[in-house]
């Protein structure tokens, strides 16, 4: 019996060490209040969004007095999802994710700033082969979009597709998501996808920083404009804060150069008041595609 | 399986051509469908277009990426992927514990007579057994996706995710374990009046723990190769790098991060194998349940790891667990219910199962195959070289994940199920040539020296003399695998490779949980189905 209860002891006290240690690496967490969470939907890889969050994340912490902390995601759906259940305060949403972010939070996501350049947002349909020429070569081949919920990089040009009579579902051989828009070029210049489409800012980049053999990849045509990205913030975060965040961005101005940085990274020439109005296009275009009921 | 009988009536006929080639025959019309489903056209592993697009990204496999900043991130990303390992282990552990105690039947007082609590204690049994099916049902990698939506991104969802179906199986095979010992001793406690305790510590622990620890070890080893595939979802570590090296075709980088799991792997293997033999020797020297000095001093290492891989991974579960996250997880539960029941739906979620079914079958086909080629050498048959080489062939093929061998196999044979096939072939590959291995080493080497010695020739030594005897433990390893397929094919589709996972992906990505939640409950019925088969079939084998 003596040596039962030893075991016992023991026993018992592995066990309360191992709730004293999830209860107190737990406890500062929850304490910690002044930290403004914020994300970005993965468009592009991860590394990438950090470096270009970086200077304005510097920027934010200036002008809100708050520490700001990136989270880095690689599924569209859970920034989303994050902030609706308010684990995410401002976040950087496709115009696609901006709807469904609006009717899972009954409406109370709030966006707030735009670039000016969302405002006619278009997307590039990509290919390597040369037999490609029109939507209507694509029939029969690979096809690759970005991320299921993007909206550059799958529901607009869905959209658009299916305007020209062409049915993803049914007329490609196969649809690969790659994820992100620069994880697209890369399926088509590796041959994995005979032909891709993705937003034409991300492609712009790509071409300027020569990450894209040309010679090899082209565009072979190019979508109507529509209203693309925002940041939004949740709908209950304190108006004053969201006041600040607002001035702050919308007083970014490229003669500055410290903000010319900025605006470079986010690939924007200045940022503009936005409004959830502004999205109705897509909503409507996402029910008509049938990816949203 | 008693085959020593000798042929009795013509000693020129061979005694099991007849069933072996029912068997053969059989299989093959089985498997002739499977193949159809599965899109088994191994021609387009040697289609020009695919071998240019495969051999490119493999040369910028040369050289490895070794700058400072992916390095720091892949220490990082390393560091993130044991803990969670260890962490979600060490939460499995509080789950799985009580569970299996609860589900023993062995510490049933209500079992020894007839008394009130009979019903009642089998009906608690068998609800707690359908919660274990349904914990361990779900794959891993579709609670972390689930998880990274409810609780935010970030380790905690794959922490959590590994809790709940590594909680799952332990508290299974724990109750396997310690029903299948000998629980005479255990019963005699209870009836003499001892406690379920005492009837735990001294009937069933003395005989068990050597293969309790043993077991947890080697859970702990899954769950690193486990956690690494997390990444993938989002739910942080290793994966997560993988994910994007593999995305934009950088090879240089996916191969360090290859190298840094076969390190990961093959150094979680030796520590696994070191503790395991450990605890096999401190078993044979008569203290109870093998504890001993050096077993506290172990048990003080565990639960420092422990400590570490929580305070490393700052998970937050108190904010996890406020009233509020509760409130919106419930919603995000009720948000599955209904699951959408419409006849389309339900066809195309049909179709998806097959293929899930068709590519796990064809998948481990090949690797029983593939492990039988590999294994006759790793078990030392041609020598000591061909033995280490064939080894460590298989440990490579082991230690990648499918989900990672999928990205690859995707761009050699294009998208689609076959892709799939070819993932789980390679890994299983690996895992089955070592455990076939083991079985041909551990085979009782006398009916073969006695066909030798009566002049038959090696080749008909080892069919008639060895085969025998493993085959049994070989076909239950196939299963057991071809088991755990079934559960890895539904979710290759996350990057391509056909079957549920695919179409899981899609709806979970347009919010349409309802859709997603058929799926969901598509996998689960497999999955159960699957155990069931090969539970009856195992017990015909045995």
């Amino acid at each position: 019996m003596k040596q039962s209860s030893r075991r016992l002891a023991l026993k018992g006290a592995l066990s309360c060490a191992l709730f004293a240690s999830i209860l107190s690496f737990s406890l500062p967490a929850a304490a910690d209040e002044a930290v403004l969470r914020v994300s970005a939907i993965p468009d592009e890889a991860p590394t990438e969004l950090q470096r270009k969050f970086a200077p304005l994340g510097k920027y934010l912490e200036k002008e809100t007095g708050m520490k700001v902390s990136f989270v880095p995601v690689s599924d569209y759906a859970a920034v989303v999802e994050s902030l609706a259940t308010k684990k995410l305060d401002l976040v950087w949403l496709g115009g696609f994710t901006f709807v469904q972010a609006k009717i899972r939070t009954n409406g109370t996501a709030n966006p707030i700033i735009q670039r000016e350049e969302d405002a006619k947002f278009t997307s590039k349909f990509v290919t390597a082969d040369p037999a490609i020429k029109s939507y209507a070569d694509l029939k029969g081949k690979t096809f690759a979009f970005g991320s299921p919920s993007s909206t550059s990089g799958h529901l607009m040009p869905r959209h658009f597709l299916l305007q020209a009579n062409i049915n993803p579902d049914k007329d490609f051989k196969n649809v690969a998501f790659s994820g992100a828009h620069d994880a697209t070029v890369a399926f088509v210049a590796a041959g994995k996808a005979d032909a891709g489409v993705l937003n034409a800012s991300v492609w712009d980049k790509l071409v300027e920083a020569k990450k894209v053999d040309t010679d090899k990849v082209r565009v072979f045509s190019t979508t109507p404009p529509y209203y693309d990205y925002n940041w939004t913030v949740r709908g209950d975060l304190d108006p004053a804060l969201v006041k600040k965040l607002s001035d702050a961005f919308l007083k970014l101005d490229a003669k500055n150069p410290e903000h010319a940085e900025i605006l470079q990274l986010q690939r924007a020439s200045k940022f503009i008041p936005s409004k959830a109005a502004n999205y109705d296009g897509i909503e409507q275009a996402a029910k008509a595609a049938g990816l949203l009921k | 399986m008693n085959r020593a009988q000798p042929a009795a009536v013509n000693p020129l006929r061979d005694p099991a051509a007849l069933t072996r080639s029912t068997a053969f025959l059989l299989a093959l019309v089985v498997l002739w469908p499977l193949l159809v489903v599965a899109e088994f056209k191994p021609g387009a592993l040697f289609d020009p277009q695919n071998l240019k697009t495969t051999g490119s990204f493999l040369a910028g496999f040369l050289p490895p990426e070794t700058g400072a900043e992916f390095l720091s991130h892949l220490v990082r990303a390393t560091l993130e992927t044991l803990a969670i390992a260890t962490a979600g282990i060490a939460l499995a552990l509080l789950i799985g514990i009580p569970l299996a105690l609860l589900s023993t039947r062995v510490l049933a007082v209500a079992e020894i007579g007839p008394g009130p609590g009979l019903r009642r204690s089998q009906f608690i049994h068998y609800g707690l057994r359908a919660l274990l099916t349904v914990l361990r049902g779900v794959p891993e990698l579709v609670w972390a996706l689930l998880f990274v939506r409810v609780f935010g991104l970030g380790p905690a969802a794959g922490v959590l995710a590994l809790a709940l179906t590594y909680g799952g199986m332990l508290a299974k095979v724990y109750a396997e374990i310690l029903e299948s010992g000998e629980s005479r001793p255990a019963r005699a406690i209870l009836e003499a009046g001892g406690s379920r305790l005492q009837a735990l510590l001294y009937g069933l622990l003395p005989g068990s723990a050597q293969e309790l620890t043993s077991y947890t070890v080697y859970r702990w080893e899954c769950a690193v190769r486990a956690s690494v595939v997390m990444g993938f979802v989002g739910a942080g570590g290793l994966g997560q790098l993988m994910d994007q090296a593999m995305r934009m075709f950088n090879g240089g980088e996916a191969s360090t991060i290859l190298l840094t799991f076969l390190a990961l792997v093959l150094a979680a293997d030796a520590l696994s194998g070191f503790l395991r033999q450990w605890v096999g020797r401190a078993g044979t020297d008569g203290r109870v349940a093998g504890v001993s000095g050096g077993g506290y001093v172990m048990a003080l290492c565990a639960s420092l790891s422990v400590l570490a891989s929580f305070s490393y991974l700052n998970l937050g579960f108190g904010e996890l667990f406020s009233s509020e996250s509760l409130r919106l997880m419930v919603g995000f539960l009720v948000s599955f219910f209904p699951p959408e029941l419409a006849v389309g739906w339900l066809s195309r979620v049909g179709y998806g199962v097959i293929e899930t079914l068709a590519i796990s079958a064809v998948g481990t086909l090949l690797a029983v195959l593939g492990g039988l080629i590999f294994a006759l050498p790793a078990s030392g048959r041609y020598g000591l070289l061909a033995g280490q080489a064939s080894r460590f062939v298989l440990n490579a093929l082991r230690s990648v994940p499918e989900l990672v061998w999928a990205t690859l196999t995707v761009l050699s044979v294009g998208l689609g199920p076959f892709a799939g096939v070819l993932a789980l072939a390679l890994h299983t590959t690996g895992v089955l040539g070592r455990l076939f291995a083991e079985s041909l080493q551990n085979a009782p080497a006398a009916p073969r020296d006695a066909l030798l010695d009566a002049g038959a020739r090696p080749g008909a030594a080892f069919l008639y003399g060895t085969l025998p005897e493993v085959t049994p433990q070989l076909l239950a390893y196939s299963l057991y695998r071809w088991e755990m397929n079934i559960r890895m094919a539904a979710i290759l589709g996350f990057v391509g490779a056909g079957g549920l996972g695919q179409l899981l992906y899609f709806e979970l990505s347009l919010f349409r949980y309802a859709e997603a939640s058929t799926v969901i409950a598509a996998m689960l019925l497999l999955s159960i189905a699957v155990d069931a088969t090969s539970a009856a079939l195992r017990r015909r084998l045995a």
